[in-house]
């Protein structure tokens, strides 16, 4: 807030003629709306963006989509699907159903002699133990396991199947990149609303800190962690959290800049309402959009990161499987000419971010619309 | 300016600091003990013993703390735990192929990406519109990875346009042959948030009043575009690049991994998985340097791209 | 001769779908007006009444979303029917645009010279030196100073005043023969205003140019027109000459709006508020005379406050926003503070308040309210404190919290000052206040976004009377409402006044809204009070030369004896 007004005074919220109506249209087109947006009862901000959300067909197909991977995550991390991604049902490199199996291999070009075998019994040493042992063998249950010859989507170079990794992978993928972007979440949502407000010394000290993580450039800090706290699900959590809180602190904090200074927040300050009530009542309800949308970003982009993580080894633990791990494999399985575990990894991952990224376009869409009475 | 100038750089040195710090407690308290990385998995105690003796790690916190701001200080960064190689000679050697590679991405991006965007931003609303901007959303969810994975076995192994992987002594050559491969899966990737991001800033100055104005003195839409919305929607965009800038010096680790191209990236990489802490520490500090003063210097160009900034 | 011919205009705004159903907001709704030669035509309403939209139709301004019907008659060609590359022929040529806020409509990369110069490149075909010198002439007819240096300025590094000159001059520079003026005086101030008014009526008589003068100021209007065209809905009420119009107004919504603004000259107790006059009711009476007796409630002596700015590499220096202020204010009287922007009237009654944080810098003196000195409060007496002086803001848009219902916006002050048992006490008295300031107590559960600028104010003034304070500081508190709605929360504070006793301190720039409110008039420039009187006597017989300048610039409306000058 600036100690002395401008020479002239601009009326407070004056819009350009282009994005959104002049101040002298505004009150034309608030008519409008309020005729369009006959709603019975009062509905807060998040009552309306659900429902223009409802309008929007694209983003409620995602979310619709987003839904489905959510249930099936919650499926695989109660083990009621691909429980066991790790056991090989199939012959190596087993070729997706809809391609059938591969032709047996020629082996060699050994022939096979024809005639019965030399009798070696007299020069075998272990020649009189063969009946016993046969006796013994026949006591045993032995079972076959017949190794499938194709699974739904392949096998890998094990021959476990990918479609149960594919599920697997996404559970572990999509469960990292939700935990990381909510520990990034809280962290930057709680330094900038306490920087943005308070500003000050507390404000200079966070902003040395934020400048410490910004100065290091993003992959550089990772790795950094990376070496140092090496692989694993929770590893991977942390490092992502502890990173890539920066974006989300700065939004914050020019948000909590600009609120702390609005009337609204004088006016809770007048009339007595404690520094906590006015930063977590009354401010942070109206930064929730924005804290909710860079959120949805920050899962699409850990996602990603936790992806290329993996690939190179600093990922996810040896013993999980996610689909940074599958690519990883997949790159040397291509030049033999074994596509489907790429496919596989690539398929659910596009589809699943895709649908993921249009719904925060819907969703930012259906809460951005002039807030109701933001601005 | 001059002022300027000092206060920004006396502004620097907490931030410095406070990355010094940040690597060295992060390396010490939970980092390895470098000694026994060093050893071996085969030392015997003694051995282990004598190292941390050498490494100076029997010494108090802070004296350790001293000696190695000393070493930051006077541009001594040791050596490298696995190749033995002097950190600084580490940097002069991997850093020219890290630019070779780095600077071509962030030039094309950006030339590419403005006219499509400010197409884009102008028919905003149309088909055309609505469907680039679905067609990146796709394109940008599937991962780097997998474009270099499959660029290079199309491009590289089946068609043999170019080679799979490989780099050269001489510049000319690196450019011509082995960095178009790279450099065209990389700015295909990029394209897509570029544009949706430089549209956003088209969009935003197309809803100012001073286009408006234009309109009202007669000026055509070509003009109103390429020479008011233009000039003002570069100042976003230098921002950008200028934030863009330090990046360039760590690279792609990924396209260096890839293409076997021996940068800075691939070198922290290889650093990571050897657990080598001085080239890993040494290579953080440097590049914090390096944001600092870029962003310093954009800043202080900023003036002549916006009139309205005051250094002060 | 007609320049301009409108017939049945009108401009609806695509909305987006809904369930499929295109959604069409009306903002113009058949208009119909010609434009003669060398005529100031004024098209006067208040917010949401189209005019803005009418104006902008001409030259096909508008946003993507609009759609217009009607007939645009320019000597004979219908503009509406034109295409675009023959329209940007007329822009800034036949016809030229002013609008209202030059700070935005500026482009601020660009040098003044640079955008000077651009109209005459393209409709003169100037060369660039050429350019250059027409357009220091212009810079110096608008009365410029320096107008040599200016060329070579940015935006930015002008005043409002000086940037709206400039916006004139790049209208002028091609010799229109209509000038759009879309409220070019709206964001400026009083003085200001005055100075850019009569450089465009100088202007007209001069190049003998028609202006096309939107407003929502009928004081302003009365001064410059010679025509006057009262919308209001979308639909023109009514259009006739000035005289006329301001004489005897023939339509109930034009009449209500000549009345219900406050004056210099008369002296109401209340004000005519548009029902009132479409009703029919009867006219004002006398104001009641104030006791003079009064005990007095807030003492304020010296009351001084700075900013810190930051200067050099390391120090600051301090910027007096207030100094030395010193009034009495009674129970039951108002104390109006007057002044433009930077004289540090908010300032000082934030400061009061206790709403500047202490360590934006130092402040001195003396509020003594209570028994105690406002200023040098502890934090924890000041939360008792903050019960009996209360305030309310200039932005009805931003004072209320958009996440809140007006239940909880209500509720929440006393349930921190523990007034009321408990939840249902609470809410009762909520519901008490909402219809105390003429609200239906269905308001309750509703969010801000549902109500219109002049009822959010009220609600804002019912959260102030929520803890029963003894003082009311109103800081800008009608200036953002439109006149009609100005009127009824002027009203309404008044009557509240008498109802329960309470003292204000009543800032604005608006010296007539001042005048019909207060008692006891503080006039401040630049952090000084300049003059301090009661209203009557500020009004009748001011001192200094900067209130007789402040009075002075005050639109007076149409006076007949301007017909003869």
């Amino acid at each position: 807030m600036s100690p002395q007004d401008a020479s002239h005074r601009a009326p407070e919220g004056a819009r350009p003629a282009w994005g959104g109506p002049a101040p002298g249209m505004s009150a034309a087109l608030q008519s409008g709306t309020a005729a369009i947006a006959q709603v019975e009862h009062s509905e807060g901000v998040w009552h309306a963006a659900w429902r223009r959300f409802k309008t929007d067909r694209v983003g409620l197909v995602c979310a619709v989509i987003v839904v489905a991977f959510l249930l099936l995550i919650a499926m695989a991390a109660l083990g009621l699907v691909a429980k066991n991604w790790q056991k090989e049902v199939g012959v190596p490199n087993a070729p997706p159903t809809f391609i059938g199996p591969r032709p047996p291999e020629a082996i060699g070009a050994i022939e096979v002699p024809k005639g019965p075998n030399v009798d070696l019994s007299a020069v075998d040493p272990l020649a009189p133990r063969y009946k016993e042992w046969d006796e013994r063998a026949a006591k045993f249950k032995t079972q076959e396991v017949v190794k499938a010859e194709t699974l739904p989507m392949g096998g890998d170079r094990f021959g476990r199947d990918v479609l149960a990794k594919a599920i697997k992978g996404t559970q572990i993928s999509v469960f990292v990149g939700v935990m990381a972007a909510l520990v990034a979440t809280l962290i930057g949502t709680l330094l900038g609303a306490l920087s943005g407000y308070f500003g000050g010394r507390v404000g200079d000290f966070l902003e040395w800190l934020y400048n410490v993580f910004e100065a290091i450039p993003g992959i550089l800090l990772i790795f950094a962690f990376a070496a140092v706290f090496g692989r694993g699900i929770t590893t991977v959590v942390l490092i992502l959290g502890l990173t890539g809180w920066s974006g989300l602190y700065r939004q914050v904090r020019s948000e909590f800049i600009k609120h702390r200074s609005r009337e609204y927040v004088r006016a809770a300050e007048a009339i007595g309402a404690s520094v906590w009530s006015r930063i977590f009542t009354h401010i942070l309800p109206n930064v929730s959009h924005v804290v909710l949308v860079r959120m949805s970003l920050l899962v699409v982009g850990f996602i990603k990161a936790e992806v290329i993580l993996s690939y190179l080894g600093l990922g996810v633990g040896v013993d999980d499987v996610s689909w940074g791990t599958m690519l990883a494999e997949a790159q040397s399985e291509l030049i033999l000419g074994y596509w489907w575990q790429l496919a596989a990894a690539t398929a659910f991952m596009a589809v699943f971010v895709t649908a993921f990224s249009l719904m925060t376009d819907a969703l930012r869409d259906a809460l951005d619309p002039k807030l109701r009475g933001l601005e | 300016m001059a002022a300027y100038l000092i206060r920004r750089l006396w502004q620097m040195v907490p931030t410095l600091l406070g990355v010094v710090l940040l690597v060295f407690f992060l390396f010490k308290y939970f980092g390895g003990d470098p000694a026994e990385i060093l050893g071996g998995l085969n030392a015997t105690p003694e051995q282990i013993a004598a190292i941390r003796q050498t490494l100076g790690l029997d010494q108090p916190v802070w004296v350790q703390l001293g000696i190695y701001l000393k070493s930051i200080v006077t541009f001594d960064w040791g050596k490298s735990w696995a190749t033995n190689e002097s950190v600084a000679n580490l940097f002069a050697t991997r850093l020219p192929a890290t630019l070779t590679v780095m600077t071509p991405i962030l030039i094309l991006d950006v030339l590419l990406a403005l006219p499509v965007a400010m197409w884009v931003a102008y028919r905003r609303g149309s088909l055309s519109d609505r469907t680039i901007m679905v067609v990146s959303t796709v394109a940008l969810s599937v991962s780097f990875l997998v474009y270099i994975i499959v660029g290079q076995y199309l491009f590289g192994f089946q068609l043999g346009w170019f080679p799979v992987q490989g780099w050269s002594d001489s510049v000319w050559t690196n450019l011509v042959t082995y960095v178009p491969l790279p450099v065209l899966l990389a700015v295909m990737v990029g394209l897509a948030p570029q544009t949706r991001l430089y549209r956003t800033f088209f969009l935003d100055e197309l809803g100012h009043d001073y286009v408006r104005t234009a309109r009202a003195k007669g000026l055509t839409e070509n003009t109103v575009m390429f020479k008011h919305v233009l000039r003002n929607a570069m100042i976003p965009i230098l921002t950008n690049v200028g934030l863009a800038l330090p990046g360039i010096f760590v690279g792609s680790f990924l396209i260096e991994v890839f293409f076997s191209i021996p940068g800075l990236g691939r070198e922290v990489l290889l650093a990571v998985n050897r657990s080598d802490y001085p080239v890993i520490q040494a290579v953080t500090v440097y590049l914090a340097v390096i944001t600092m003063v870029i962003n310093l210097i954009v800043d202080v160009c900023f003036k002549l791209v916006d009139p309205r900034v005051v250094l002060k | 001769m007609t320049l301009l011919s409108i017939q049945d205009l009108r401009v609806a705004f695509r909305m987006g779908k809904v369930n499929g159903v295109a959604q069409r907001a009306e903002a113009v709704k058949g208009v119909t007006f010609d434009i003669a030669q060398n005529t100031t035509v004024a098209l006067v309403g208040e917010s949401g009444s189209g005019k803005s939209v009418t104006a902008m139709s001409v030259l096909n301004l508008l946003p993507d979303n609009a759609e217009r019907s009607g007939k645009i008659l320019w000597q004979g060609k219908d503009l509406l029917r034109t295409p675009l590359h023959e329209l940007q022929h007329l822009r800034g040529k036949e016809i030229a645009c002013v609008f209202q806020d030059p700070m935005q409509s500026l482009n601020p990369v660009f040098t003044v010279g640079d955008q000077l110069c651009e109209p005459l490149v393209k409709h003169m075909k100037m060369g660039q030196r050429a350019a250059l010198e027409r357009a220091e002439q212009c810079l110096v007819e608008v009365g410029m100073p320096e107008p040599k240096r200016r060329l070579a300025a940015y935006p930015h590094e002008l005043s409002g005043g000086q940037q709206q000159r400039v916006m004139i001059a790049m209208a002028l520079a091609c010799e229109p023969k209509l000038l759009i003026a879309d409220e070019p005086t709206t964001a400026l101030d009083v003085t200001i205003q005055r100075q850019i008014l009569e450089l465009i009526a100088e202007i007209q008589r001069k190049h003998r140019m028609s202006v096309l003068f939107i407003s929502h100021d009928l004081g302003v209007v009365g001064e410059i027109a010679d025509e006057v065209l009262v919308m209001r809905n979308g639909i023109l009420r009514e259009q006739g000459p000035v005289a006329a119009i301001f004489a005897s107004p023939k339509d109930a919504y034009t009449q209500a709006l000549l009345a219900c603004r406050p004056s210099l000259e008369r002296n109401p107790a209340r004000l005519m508020v548009i029902d009132d006059h479409i009703a029919g009711r009867a006219a004002q009476q006398e104001p009641k005379p104030k006791d003079p007796s009064a005990p007095v409630v807030l003492e304020v002596r010296g009351l001084s406050k700075s900013f810190w700015i930051k200067q050099g590499l390391f120090g600051r220096r301090e910027f007096k926003a207030v100094q030395n202020v010193n009034f009495q204010l009674r129970k039951g009287h108002t104390l109006g503070v007057v002044g433009e922007s930077g004289s540090g009237k908010t300032t000082m009654g934030l400061s009061l308040l206790r709403l500047h944080e202490a360590n934006t810098g130092p402040m001195s003196g003396e509020a003594i309210f209570g028994g105690k000195n406002l200023l040098t409060l502890t934090d924890r007496e000041r939360q008792p404190m903050r019960r009996r002086i209360q305030v309310v803001f200039q932005n009805p848009y931003a004072s209320l919290n958009p996440r809140f219902t007006i239940g909880q916006t209500l509720v929440e002050p006393m349930a921190i000052h523990g007034i009321g048992a408990d939840t249902n006490e609470r809410e009762n008295r909520a519901r008490t206040l909402l219809e105390k300031v003429d609200l239906d107590g269905t308001a309750f559960g509703k969010y801000p976004h549902e109500f219109s600028g002049g009822q959010r104010q009220r609600i804002a003034i019912a959260r102030a009377l929520t803890l029963n304070p003894e003082v009311l500081v109103l800081d800008e508190a009608v200036s953002a409402l439109d006149v009609s709605v100005q009127a009824q929360v002027l009203n309404l504070l008044k009557d509240l006044q008498d109802e329960l006793g309470l003292a204000y301190i009543f800032i604005s720039h608006d010296l007539a809204v001042v005048r019909f409110i207060s008692d006891e008039v503080l006039v401040m420039k630049d952090g000084v009070v300049v003059e301090q009187a009661s209203a009557a006597r500020i009004l009748a017989a001011p001192r200094e030369e900067y209130t007789r300048r402040l009075l002075a610039a005050v639109p007076r409306g149409y006076r007949p004896a301007r017909a003869v000058a």
